[in-house]
């Protein structure tokens, strides 16, 4: 019985088994992490032995037998520490985490890489014999191995199971998944045939049975739960405790064996006839979420960002008629457009901590490597970012946290010597500042030596021995392609890469990094990610023919600026907003648009990481959804520009990206011609005049007009 | 092949062999319609099974509860392996065993 068949769809779900294992891993990962601080902590070790006996029960249900077979060494290792008879130590959570890595690469499939390791998991389970002494972890095939034993008080369960309609298709088994219940406690189950229609309208590969049980066990809920973990989106399952007492219980059973499909016998009719005879899911998840493969999910995003562009087209043509029909109805799809967009965006949106939480391991493992005490902790890990985002941040922060534990933080006799902690302290931390993101690596190590690193700098030639560099200017130095103070390369860094990488990557997704150290206190890496990739709300502006679209998130006001303003400031760029000096940039010169500006131009306020800034220009059209089509290869290096969007009269409008804008033209001016970018020279005098007193600027008090 | 159906005059034969599950349940229902449409009784051999899946369970008591419907005699023919019955028992399939006449 219970054998996996071999059809097309299975492959489909051996994948999902996968990818379902590797979430398992990272928890176990994290469990074990956790343990390593707490060691007598049985709540963790439950968490372990749950998620290695998950691992291997579902693994061979899935014909991964061989990940099976391995994981039950591990699982009757922690087994033995649940039971007192093995302690906790610093060999038995190595040599665990080893053995997740080679579980790891047992999920990929890979038949002749998984010969080629079976050596280094003969090693993992020689020392977990040696660990666990005379318990030696006998080979399991299946579920067919001894029950479960579970300490603590045995209690009675009712479980309804009805696999979903395409479970067999998946190549699950129901009767897997019972004998794995069964290795719980003493199992007393009815199959219930009633769904089963008439032979010919019977799909032969759905699955029609449900099963009625009472489980007697110490185990909990989680504990049951977890044996259908694998198939939980595709199955009903209820768990519910029994009321009565085991004897009670017991008998009710076989009175329900009597009348299979009275379910009342067992409590669950409540449930049905609170939900109208619907069927409740027990676990909340099964009926929110599920998986869904993140190309699907690419699809629908680019598929919103062809009907946001189509609306606007849609909206610019009814803006043209006077048909109030058609202007209704185009409304009613701008706002629908409006809220799926929205949707479609918060559906890409994933909370940080996963991709934070893997670096427990990278920690531990460098710091038992470099012989250093460590330990992370986490800050705003719930924060969400778009997904895309969010998967090229492990490589930037595995080269910022190395960086840190090779570099920044100190051997721990020096710790000890400036008076500092011997266990030094690696902070990762992610917030929301508007459109954006800041995740932060910092580290309370021996800082960053500016001086160093100018010195390192000159002699690359990277800038000039008399360049007069401020601190920042210093540290954005370490990002240089092959720029490395180290002395000594180690298996770690110092070769110069890791923050290259780091830089690369941060452009790429149109982010900037912040760099603060402070000498024998520590480092401090910001990046500044934007929150998607994908669609923004904008602020539509022209200037003559070209138009611009400005992040709304980041537009604060609105400010008319007349001739008459701009000759009382003397030509300097300088807006005086309520008695504050705010610098502007003209767009029509930055961008080089040919033509006169009018009588009075727009000033659009904008913050940017280097505080409040103006844009110059003519018009402000107003907000739009903006789709961000990217410019392609060729204009990959103009950075200023985050893409392109296609307006709903078929024009193209260039997306600022304000900060990076901001940081252009204000880095020409410190750098003066070298660097310069396009027509940034224009725009730099009233910039070179922020020193200027508030009499210099344009307006005087109230002239300046906000909108 | 783990179905064969061999036509007899009185009645006709259905053999399960090997491993009989999803991978052959779409040949196993057509086996079985067809068997019962015949007109005469049918005889289900598992002698030679090692193993059903739930599938294979679902589709025979379902062409069982047809054949006792249409007044068609389904019988078991031999013996059922002790795994089998073993696993029918052990995952509660009181009602399909005694559907199929087993002990």
């Amino acid at each position: 019985m219970g054998q996996v068949s071999g059809t097309g769809s299975v492959d489909q779900f051996r994948q999902s088994f996968c990818e379902e294992a590797r979430d398992v891993l990272v928890e176990l990962e994290s469990a074990l992490l956790e343990l390593n601080e707490n060691r007598s902590d049985e709540g963790l070790v439950g968490r372990v032995f749950r998620g290695l006996h998950t691992l291997k029960g579902s693994g061979s249900m899935f014909g991964f037998d061989e990940l099976a077979e391995f994981t039950h060494n591990l699982e009757t290792a922690f087994d033995e520490v649940r039971n007192g008879r093995l302690a906790v130590c610093s060999d038995l959570i190595d040599l665990t985490l080893k053995a997740l890595d080679r579980i790891r690469m047992l999920l990929e499939d890979d038949r002749e890489k998984a010969a080629g390791e079976a050596p280094l998991r003969a090693g993992i389970r020689s020392r977990l014999k040696k660990l666990t002494g005379s318990c030696e972890a006998e080979p399991t095939r299946g579920v067919t191995n001894a029950p479960v034993v579970l300490s603590g008080q045995v209690r009675d369960w009712h479980i309804h199971f009805a696999p979903g309609a395409d479970m067999m298709r998946t190549g699950a088994d129901p009767f897997l998944l019972l004998r794995e219940l069964g290795r719980m406690g003493g199992l007393s189950l009815q199959a219930s045939m009633d769904a089963v229609p008439p032979l010919k309208e019977l799909d032969p590969e759905r699955c029609y049975v449900s099963w009625e049980m009472v489980l007697a066990t110490t185990a909990d809920r989680d504990a049951i739960r977890d044996v259908f973990i694998f198939v939980d989106d595709c199955c009903e399952l209820v768990i519910e405790p029994a009321s009565a007492s085991s004897c009670e219980t017991q008998e009710a059973f076989k009175i329900r064996e009597v009348c299979a499909a009275d379910l009342t016998a067992i409590g669950l009719a409540d449930q049905r006839a609170g939900t109208g005879g619907r069927r409740v899911y027990d676990k909340a998840d099964n009926a929110t979420s599920l998986r869904v493969p993140a190309g699907k999910l690419d699809q629908f995003v680019d598929l919103v960002g062809e009907l946001v562009t189509v609306q606007a087209r849609l909206s610019e043509l009814s803006a043209r008629r006077d048909d109030p029909e058609v202007a209704e109805v185009s409304e009613e799809i701008e706002r629908l457009t409006s809220s799926l967009r929205e949707n479609s965006m918060n559906i890409r949106m994933m909370p940080m901590r996963s991709t934070f939480e893997k670096f427990r391991r990278l920690v531990h493992d460098l710091a038992r490597d470099l012989g250093k005490d460590v330990e992370l902790t986490i800050e705003g890990a719930d924060t969400e970012l778009d997904k895309s985002v969010i998967d090229q941040l492990s490589d930037p922060l595995m080269h910022l946290i190395r960086n840190s534990m090779d570099h920044g933080i100190e051997a721990p006799g020096m710790r000890g010597t400036c008076g500092k902690r011997s266990t030094a302290t690696i902070h990762l931390s992610a917030r929301h500042s508007g459109a954006s993101v800041l995740i932060g690596v910092s580290d309370d190590g021996g800082g960053i030596d500016a001086e160093a690193v100018r010195h390192r700098a000159v002699e690359k030639g990277l800038v000039d021995a008399d360049a007069t560099l401020t601190e920042s200017q210093i540290y954005s130095l370490i990002f240089q392609p092959g720029f490395s103070t180290a002395k000594q390369l180690t298996d770690v860094s110092g070769r110069g890469v890791g923050m290259d990488v780091v830089r690369q990557r941060v452009e790429s997704l149109r982010g900037t990094i912040e760099v603060v150290s402070k000498p024998g206190v520590g480092t401090s890496v910001t990046l500044r990610l934007p929150l998607t990739l994908a669609i923004i709300d904008g602020l539509l502006v022209s200037v003559g023919e070209a138009y611009f679209v400005l992040p709304l998130a980041v537009t604060l006001e609105c400010i008319e600026l007349t001739r008459a303003d701009v000759e009382r400031a003397n030509g300097k760029h300088l807006a005086n907003v309520r008695g504050e000096l705010i610098p502007y940039i003209r767009l029509r010169q930055y961008f080089d648009i040919a033509g006169d500006a009018p009588e009075i131009e727009q000033i659009m306020m904008v913050e940017t990481g280097e505080g409040r800034y103006g844009f110059v220009v003519d018009k402000v059209l107003g907000d739009c959804q903006t789709v961000i089509k990217n410019l392609g290869r060729v204009y990959r290096h103009v950075q200023v520009v985050s893409g392109a969007t296609i307006l709903g009269n078929g024009s193209v409008a260039l997306i600022v990206d304000p900060e990076r804008l901001v940081q252009e033209v204000v880095r020409s001016l410190a750098h003066g011609v070298r660097g310069r970018p396009l027509g940034a020279g224009r725009g730099r005098e009233g910039l070179q005049s922020q020193s200027t007193t508030p009499a210099d600027g344009p307006g005087h008090g109230d002239r300046a007009r906000s909108r | 092949m783990p179905l064969t159906q061999k036509q007899g005059v009185e009645s006709n034969l259905l053999l399960l062999e090997g491993t009989v599950d999803i991978a052959c349940a779409a040949e196993l229902k057509s086996l079985l319609i067809e068997g019962l449409g015949a007109g005469k009784s049918m005889r289900v051999s598992m002698e030679r099974a090692d193993s059903l899946d739930v599938t294979a369970v679902q589709l025979l008591w379902a062409a069982a509860r047809e054949a006792k419907a249409g007044g068609v005699e389904l019988v078991l023919e031999g013996l059922v392996p002790g795994p089998i019955q073993a696993a029918l028992g052990g995952m509660g399939f009181r009602e399909f065993r005694s559907a199929m006449g087993m002990s």
